[in-house]
Order: structure tokens, then C-alpha cells, then sequence
């Protein structure tokens, strides 16, 4: 296969732009200006986090908010993303719980790289998702966290996350949780 | 129902708007993604600059598709991902069945790609004995009503939520209901037995990033993150057309794409897949095979008219905007890819004979070109394709009535007598009954303005 087809495809695309009038090659400039914010961003990334039906408590101790929220949901069986079980049993989990490496303030945005977050499915196959979030991390806007991400190799998975779970496929009408968690908490270390 | 043909838009328009049922589904949505668009991208003070900002991205990825094209390869494959290019439909979908076949795979889970929509793939998988599972939600309810989808990002759209519930009730054996929450969450308890038995889990591509060889898929559901993670193998496929130069460019695209679509700030979850996993104990799949898809892209490079075509992200904001799809919906225009984008872009990849009607189904008021968030100038594309349409298609005697018609618009007195006889005729005869099916005309006044103008 596919060196001939390779080579036919590229020369597809070399013949066809040949054959068009030349244009202006001109460079792209940024037209993305940094809006700056008023607000500090944790209390910027609370706000956006429950804007989008999550829930965020800042704490000095994290550990000490998880376990009230583990009591309270009376969760029976906790995934920790450092300490997994295996992909399949992953679905008889009731609450997963997972760190984040960044959080974007303007959209509530959580950060899991799998270079530290190598087992990222307890944050989605649980009902319950439990994000922790170091304060220090959360920076403003998406395009500081794309910066961000490309300060090292960039790892094989990154994922972002945006709320709880849903779709609107059913004539536009929210549904919560549909393939991953129904409920999402992110806890705002704020000890550091 | 519903596998409609391209070639008969006029007959299927005609059927499409004698549905109530569809027409309401259709007004509701369409409106609604209207809306939640205009207030996203109210909300952001530099939409504009934003959206020149991403054409010109766009521009000069295409005029160096073939340098960016290697540039994504190259990296991609150095981080472990494997790279195929099809020509067409069929040399994608045996690349995929045979990297399945090979792998004695019997349960693929795909998530949504409009791509392997175009190519069929999920008919091939089949006759090679594959099940294949739908895993979005919308397009889990048309798998299971054996339906094409309706919309680029809302496949469903079409469906009333009791069409949709009874649906449920007799393929799944779900109690009757209306319901959305029990409705979703019992496609939720289905699809989780699928995912964990799945072998294979084949995706589409938002963007495909040169300078990393990166993947990214937007989404809400989560699906996406199930099938790229959970089966031992990933298949993504791209048409070519989807690689921007740098990572940093996703910043401008992340911010129209879920504006534009959804009318949200950032969809739930992105996902950038950059090559294979590091440690086999880490998460993930082992193998990532990307498929690179041409299938009459190359072609549309040679004009800077149709190459704008190649800079769609695939919104939907054009669908809901226009005023035709908002009347007969997605199934008429008989391709995967409808609304005003898929009057364009249909007829590039079908053949302009096979879907020679569809740069018609337009009033070109604009709307779309309006809200496209990378600027394609849909109906000046129309309008090329309507050139390219005519010289074979024009009658002679519509040749000869706007040669008359232009003899009378340049000669005062002829011009005189012509609305006088048209207010005679008017009376005696039907103008044209093809123009007056679907429109009103108003009648001619009996005083005409340079009448007016003359006696007061």
C-alpha cells in the first residue's frame, strides 16, 4: 500500500496548487489579544467550574475536604488514579478520584497529563469524579495552558476537562453524565 | 427510510416539508443553536479578529498542505503512531478492516466522524463481520433506527424525543418513556457493556497538529475518551484538510469551534493524543494508527474559490443559519454532509453530475457566510458551482428569454411596452408555474412609478 499512495496524494496536492493563481503567502499574526481579568484566579476557576454545573471548594487541606466528601456521598468503592485497578474494573467504582497538573480559570477547566495522571478513566467511568488541583496551578486563560503544555515533550495523553459529563442529542435538552461522571468536585489546594 | 439520493433534492425537499413532525424538531433545534451561537460569540469582545485569525491559519495550511501533511507524519510516527493515506473511500475502509481483520477483531466502538460517515466504513466493517457499535448518543439512535445523520454535530436532530423513546422501547427494551434522563441513561448501560468487550475503537479528528504530531478531539459526552482508552487498538481517520502548523494555533480553534457548534465557552473534554503510550502498564492503547483521507480533497486546491471549501472545521453553525435546511432538514440533501456546507462540498467530492442540484438549494442571503467561524464565503462557492452547472445545463429557452429580457431592461420604450402587455397578460395567464409553486408573486400596479413620478 501506501508509499504509492502517499506519493499519488502528495502529488495531488503539489499538482492541484500548481495549477492555482498565486496568492499573497503572508505570515499569520497573532489577532488574539490577553484579556486582562479583575478577579484572582481561583476565584475566577470557582466561578467558571460552577458555571458549568461542577462543584469547587478551596481548602488549605485538601485531604481533609476529600474525606468529608467521600463520607457524605457514603461512597463504598474510591478509584485513585495513583493506585488504579485494572481498565474493566474500573466500571463497579462509585467515585474516582484523580489530581490535576493545571486548571484554566477562564473556563473551569481541569488539566490531566498522563505523564503524572497515567490512569485518567477513574476521572471519567465513576458517577463521581473528585479532581484536586494545587492553587498555584491554575493559570488564566487556555492559551496560557497550551504554553504551558509545550514548555516539555508533550506527553502522549492529555486530557482536558470541562464540567460533568452531557449531551443534547435528545432535541437540544441537557442531559447530565451520559457516558462519563454524572457529578464533578474539584478541590482547590490553596495550602501552598 | 431516509437513505435519500443527492440527485433528487427537489423531490426529497418536497416530501421533507410536508412533515410536520420534522419541521417542528427542526425549528426548535435550529433556533436554539442559533441563539446559544450569537450569545457565545457576543461574548468573546474579539470574535471577529478571531475568525480572520483562523482563516488565515487555515490559508496557509493549504497552500503548504503537502509540506504540513509530512511535517504531522513525521512526528506523529516518531512517537510511535502509525500513518496511513487513502486515496478514496474504499482503499480507507480496507485499511481499516484489514488492521482490524489482522487483529481477530469482532466489536468495534466508534465515536463520531463525519469522515468515516462519507467513506461508510461502518458498512464494510460489517460485511467483514465485524459489530460495529455507534457510541455517541445521536448516532447510537440512528445506527438504531438505520438512519443517516441529519446534522454535522447533532446527528439526531430530526428525531422528536417520543420518536426517540419508542425507538428505545422496541430496540432495547426500555419501558416507555419520554424521559431524556432514563432515556440517556439507558443508552449509557448499553454502551458500557459494549465498551468493555470492544477489540478495536476507530475516532475522527478535530485537528491534527504538524509541529507534534498530535490528534485532538473535542467532545461532550466522554465517548471519545471510552473509545481512544479502553480498546487494545485506535483507529483514528482524518480527511487531509484537518492539520494546522502548531499547537499554539489550537488556541484560536478551541475557541470558535465549541462557540460556533454549541454555543459553549469549551466543550467537556479534549482530548490531545500525541503517538502511544510510554510504560505498557500506562493506560491507553497500544497501537494508534492514524488514517490520512483524500477522497477528492486534493482536487478542490486548485482554485482559491473551491479550496476555501478545506477550511471548514465542521460546525454546524452554516446548517442552522440557513433558511433551507432550517425548512427541510439534513436528510434531503442526500449526503452526509448537508446544509449550505454540504451543498458545496458534496458536489466536489460526489461528482457535480450527482448532486448537480444541490448549489441550488440556496436564496444566497448570506446567512451562512455570516457565521462561519473560518469566513468561507459559501455563496460566492455556490455561485462557482452554479458555473460550472450551467453552460451544461441551461435550456435554450431560458437562454433566449434573458436575452430578450435584456433587449427590454436596456430600451426605454420597449420597456414602456412591456409593463403595460405584462399588466394585460397578468390577467389572462399563469407567469411561470415553476417560480409560482413554492412562492408568491405579486401582481404588477396598475400605475407604475414613472407614471406616479410623471403626474404628481
Amino acid at each position: 500500500m501506501s508509499n504509492s499512495a502517499r506519493e499519488s496524494i502528495l502529488g495531488s496536492i503539489r499538482t492541484h496548487l500548481a495549477a492555482s493563481p498565486a496568492v499573497d503567502d503572508q505570515p499569520v499574526t497573532s489577532a488574539n489579544p490577553v484579556i486582562p481579568s479583575e478577579s484572582d484566579p481561583v476565584n475566577r476557576f470557582k466561578e467558571s467550574v460552577e458555571a458549568v454545573s461542577g462543584h469547587c471548594i478551596v481548602a488549605t487541606d485538601a485531604a481533609d475536604v476529600l474525606k468529608q466528601i467521600l463520607t457524605d456521598l457514603n461512597a463504598q468503592r474510591v478509584a485513585y488514579s495513583d493506585n488504579p485497578p485494572n481498565a474493566h474494573d474500573i466500571f463497579h467504582f462509585d467515585v474516582g478520584v484523580s489530581t490535576a497538573q493545571a486548571a484554566i480559570a477562564e473556563t473551569g477547566t481541569l488539566v490531566l497529563d498522563s505523564d503524572c495522571e497515567r490512569h485518567r478513566l477513574v476521572s471519567l467511568v465513576p458517577p463521581v469524579h473528585i479532581a484536586i488541583v494545587n492553587a498555584s496551578s491554575i493559570v488564566e486563560t487556555l492559551g496560557d495552558a497550551l504554553t504551558l503544555l509545550q514548555k516539555k515533550e508533550i506527553s502522549p495523553a492529555i486530557t482536558f476537562i470541562t464540567g460533568p459529563s452531557r449531551t443534547a442529542d435528545i432535541e437540544l435538552t441537557l442531559a447530565i453524565g451520559v457516558h462519563g461522571p454524572q457529578e464533578l468536585y474539584v478541590i482547590v489546594d490553596g495550602s501552598k | 427510510m431516509n437513505h435519500l439520493s443527492s440527485e433528487t433534492f427537489k423531490e426529497n425537499a418536497k416530501a421533507a416539508l410536508a412533515d410536520v413532525q420534522l419541521r417542528g424538531a427542526l425549528k426548535n433545534a435550529t433556533s436554539l443553536f442559533g441563539e446559544r451561537r450569537k450569545a457565545a460569540a457576543a461574548s468573546l469582545p474579539n470574535w471577529e479578529d478571531l475568525r480572520t485569525h483562523a482563516r488565515a491559519v487555515k490559508d496557509e495550511v493549504l497552500l503548504h498542505l503537502d509540506r504540513y501533511l509530512e511535517e504531522f507524519v513525521r512526528n506523529a510516527e516518531s512517537r510511535g503512531a502509525t500513518v496511513h493515506w487513502a486515496r478514496d473511500a474504499a482503499e480507507a475502509n480496507s485499511i481499516i478492516c484489514g488492521l482490524a481483520t489482522e487483529r481477530a477483531a469482532r466489536i468495534v466502538v466508534k465515536s463520531k466522524s463525519m469522515t468515516t460517515e462519507e467513506t461508510h466504513l461502518n458498512d464494510a466493517l460489517e460485511a467483514a463481520g465485524m459489530q460495529v457499535v455507534e457510541t455517541d448518543l445521536g448516532e447510537y439512535i440512528i445506527q438504531l433506527a438505520h438512519e443517516p445523520p441529519s446534522h454535522i454535530i447533532a446527528p439526531a436532530i430530526h428525531k422528536t424525543r417520543q420518536q426517540i423513546g419508542e425507538l428505545f422501547t422496541a430496540e432495547l427494551g426500555m419501558p416507555p418513556t419520554d424521559n431524556v434522563d432514563q432515556m440517556t441513561s439507558t443508552a449509557r448501560m448499553k454502551l458500557r457493556d459494549r465498551f468493555a468487550a470492544a477489540d478495536v475503537g476507530i475516532s475522527g479528528v478535530n485537528f491534527a497538529i504538524a509541529e507534534t504530531g498530535t490528534i485532538v478531539i473535542v467532545e461532550n459526552e466522554g465517548n471519545i475518551r471510552l473509545t481512544t482508552s479502553l480498546p487494545r487498538l485506535h483507529i483514528a481517520m482524518m480527511g487531509i484538510e484537518k492539520v494546522i502548523p502548531r499547537f499554539a494555533d489550537l488556541d484560536v480553534f478551541l475557541k470558535l469551534l465549541p462557540r460556533s457548534g454549541t454555543g459553549q465557552r469549551l466543550t467537556t473534554y479534549q482530548s490531545f493524543i500525541t503517538g502511544t503510550k510510554r510504560a505498557s502498564t500506562d493506560e491507553g492503547p497500544d497501537e494508534l494508527h492514524i488514517v490520512l483521507l483524500d477522497n477528492g480533497r486534493s482536487r478542490m486546491l486548485a482554485h482559491p474559490v473551491t479550496r476555501q471549501s478545506l477550511a471548514c472545521i465542521r460546525c454546524g453553525a452554516c446548517l442552522n443559519a440557513c433558511p433551507v435546511y432550517q425548512q427541510v432538514g439534513g436528510h434531503a440533501y442526500g449526503s452526509v454532509y448537508p446544509g449550505p456546507i454540504g451543498a458545496v462540498i458534496t458536489p466536489q467530492l460526489m461528482g457535480i453530475e450527482k448532486a448537480a442540484q444541490l448549489p441550488y438549494a440556496s436564496s444566497l442571503c448570506g446567512a451562512c457566510r455570516e457565521v462561519c467561524p473560518v469566513k468561507i464565503d459559501i455563496p460566492q462557492l455556490l455561485l462557482h458551482l452554479r458555473g460550472e452547472i450551467s453552460p451544461r445545463k441551461g435550456s435554450r429557452a431560458e437562454r433566449l428569454a434573458f436575452k430578450m429580457w435584456a433587449r427590454v431592461m436596456t430600451s426605454p420604450s420597449l420597456y414602456r411596452l412591456s409593463s403595460v402587455a405584462g399588466r394585460i397578460l397578468q390577467r389572462v395567464m399563469p407567469i411561470s408555474r415553476a417560480w409560482t409553486n413554492g412562492r408568491d408573486l405579486r401582481p404588477i400596479e396598475s400605475k407604475s412609478f414613472h407614471d406616479l413620478w410623471a403626474n404628481e
